[in-house]
């Protein structure tokens, strides 16, 4: 089963992109698969720092609170169980400049919203397309480090009180290192997600406009699916595949480090 | 009786085999208003001909994957398909040619984009789904501000700032989403600038005329809402039928909407026409669907047998009827359609008149790649000679790596 499904396309994707020498040098003179890729450690990065803070944040004061904590973590789990491709059609929907229900708020607010075009502008594209991969997927970082905070156990917590440690003291010398494992797996697990974002940029934007949302799956797609050059698209995966695997060691390594 | 009892069994296991095979068909459709007209089709087709039909009904983006896997891998999955027919030059080669000429009353620019090579080769799919894009404007607006039906694009852009100031709404809107939204827009602009994509192996898109059809663009985009550089069809159409625009460029699976209560707010009040010329006569993109059959198709005979039925004026009505624009002009010109639908006029002369893409098998990655140049443009990201030099440029690099033999 697992040479069927695994290893066999694996094999077969590696003779894919051997099969021309160019797939991997074209890879240095392509502009476009460039930029995709520099967007997409910029959305990487930005909306992992984004989604951990808040989840962090969240699982912090929920874990707080004396009474109604099923309830807060319920009701945050709802973008998480929504189909990507079912929250990327809703935000199209919220985005639209003239008929979306961000713009009209705003509106009735009283701001001017004319130049608020969202995933239509080069500049707030991205920043539009990070916003809602923060809503859908910070319940799930919350989620993990909730769980890991409430398997932290309460007697060093206690000593620590006992010796007279401040919040601030407790959670950067205590809470955070026991939490540290738990971290680790959610970071990671987001990050991998993350390299390869689709649905929501292919409903949301299409990698425009221009080339301001294209980011390397994206791209890996259009170049399998739509060009039909299965070799080269190959080719793409294999660097992406090192690069995430890459980081994910780089992160390992930092975290063990501290 | 005991020693018949074998006999019996084996004599109606063999009688069971001997039995004709069922008929069977498997067809990949789009999955809209095109491909409803295609399944309700081959329904009928199977009841009258005892075949077991299967309908595999595919969004537009997967359809093209879903098909051209099994056309190279020839694994017969499908016995007939529905292509658009930009795709038709990359899936020709593995299409069966068709066992007769199709007649000569299906419009001819519907013909030509059914043969390889463009216009001369061997037939290799018929017309199923006439589209050609359509100008559609207010003609409400236009008679109130006594102003002429566009002929040209300085009609358009005059319009748009009278009816955009008068009305305090939007004169035009377009779709500049990069892809096939920005080139499907353009592509009438530059043609009636007398510009191109290509000629042979060479990009010309960055061409005087090209740079002055995108520059009017641009100016066209000044009377646009804001944000059209990542406008798609529905976000046209949206403003259209709410009546926050007064003219766009649009395809004929929209007609219906417009006049109707339930989805408009402007029913009776849009007119489609040609598309205005400017230096040359104007022309619209050929967006026509085709039927085809895989070469590595287990049942070509009755493959071949339902797409011939399919596109007969009979059928073809039904599909009308349906909502599906024709490809046969006694469809067009039908007394009883065309007191049904009011636009069959300008579909006919639009559909006659209408140009294809150019017939390249990188049509997908130029167009990618033009698109997302155009877009910048609109955008106002890239200049618009600079745009079109990148894009010249970077058509040029798949030109050059494909090798890729073009037809204008």
């Amino acid at each position: 089963m697992l040479l069927a499904l695994s290893i066999y396309p694996l094999i077969y994707s590696v003779k894919l992109a051997a099969a021309d020498r160019r797939n991997f040098t074209r890879l240095f003179t392509d502009r476009l698969f460039l930029t995709a890729s520099i967007q997409t450690i910029w959305l990487t990065l930005s909306a992992l720092s984004i989604e951990f803070l808040l989840g962090l944040a969240l699982a912090l004061l929920i874990d707080s609170l004396a009474r109604g904590r099923m309830f807060f973590r319920t009701a945050l789990l709802i973008p998480m169980l929504l189909p990507p491709v079912v929250a990327a059609v809703a935000w199209r929907l919220i985005y639209n400049p003239q008929f979306g229900v961000l713009n009209g708020t705003l509106r009735r607010l009283g701001f001017h919203t004319a130049d608020l075009t969202w995933t239509s502008g080069e500049s707030s594209a991205l920043a539009s397309v990070i916003l809602v991969d923060v809503w859908e997927w910070t319940p799930f970082l919350f989620l993990l480090l909730s769980a890991g905070l409430q398997a932290i156990p309460p007697e060093p917590l206690e000593a620590a009180r006992v010796d007279g440690a401040g919040a601030w003291r407790i959670f950067r010398d205590v809470t955070l290192p026991l939490l540290k494992p738990t971290i680790v797996l959610a970071l990671l697990l987001r990050t991998m997600d993350l390299v390869r974002i689709f649905d929501q940029i292919f409903i949301l934007t299409q990698g425009g406009p221009g080339t301001a949302t294209e980011t390397v799956s994206l791209y890996i797609y259009r170049t399998a699916f739509r060009f039909s050059n299965f070799g080269y698209a190959a080719a793409m995966s294999f660097v992406l595949l090192a690069a995430t695997l890459l980081f994910s060691r780089g992160l390992l390594r930092a975290m063990r480090a501290r | 009786m005991r020693n018949a009892a074998p006999a019996l069994f084996l004599a109606a296991f063999l009688l069971s085999c001997s039995r004709t095979p069922q008929r069977s068909l498997t067809i990949a459709v789009n999955a809209g208003v095109e491909g409803t007209a295609l399944k309700a089709a081959a329904k009928e087709w199977g009841e009258a001909n005892h075949a077991r039909i299967e309908v595999v009904e595919l969004p537009y983006a997967n359809l093209f994957e879903k098909e051209q896997l099994d056309l190279t891998s020839r694994t017969g999955a499908y016995d007939v398909i529905m292509l658009d027919d930009p795709w038709f030059p990359r899936m020709a080669a593995d299409l069966a040619r068709l066992p007769r000429d199709p007649d000569s009353d299906f419009v001819s620019t519907c013909l030509e984009v059914c043969r390889n090579p463009y216009k001369t080769g061997a037939y290799l799919a018929l017309p199923y789904v006439g589209n050609a894009q359509l100008f559609f404007y207010r003609k409400d607006l236009f008679e109130k501000y006594r102003l002429a039906a566009p002929k040209t694009w300085d009609d358009v852009l005059v319009a748009a700032k009278k009816i955009g100031e008068g009305e305090k709404m939007y004169g035009y809107v377009m779709r500049a989403a990069p892809g096939n939204a920005v080139v499907a827009d353009f592509m009438p602009l530059l043609w009636a600038f007398g510009g191109g994509v290509m000629e042979g192996n060479r990009a010309v898109c960055n061409s005087p005329p090209a740079v002055e059809a995108l520059r009017f663009m641009l100016e066209l985009g000044k009377y646009s809402p804001p944000g059209y550089a990542g406008f798609n069809a529905d976000e046209v159409s949206a403003h259209l039928l709410q009546g926050t625009a007064a003219m766009s460029i649009n395809w004929p699976a929209w007609i219906a909407a417009m006049d109707d209560p339930a989805k408009s707010k402007v029913v009776g009040k849009i007119e489609f026409s040609q598309m205005p010329g400017e230096r040359d006569p104007g022309v619209g993109e050929l967006g026509a669907w085709l039927v085809a059959v895989p070469a590595g198709s287990k049942h070509a005979a009755d493959a071949f047998d339902f797409i011939y039925w399919a596109t007969e004026p009979a059928q073809m009505k039904q599909a009308a009827l349906k909502g599906n624009p024709p490809t046969r002009r006694s469809i067009f010109q039908s007394p009883d359609l065309m007191a049904k639908f009011r636009s069959y006029p300008a579909q006919l002369a639009s559909l006659e008149s209408a140009r294809p893409r150019p017939r390249t098998a990188e049509w997908n990655e130029i167009e990618n790649s033009f698109g997302i140049y155009l877009s910048k443009a609109n955008d106002g990201a890239m200049d618009p000679r600079a745009a079109l030099n990148a894009a010249a440029d970077s058509i040029q690099k798949i030109l050059e790596r494909n090798e890729s033999a073009t037809h204008p």
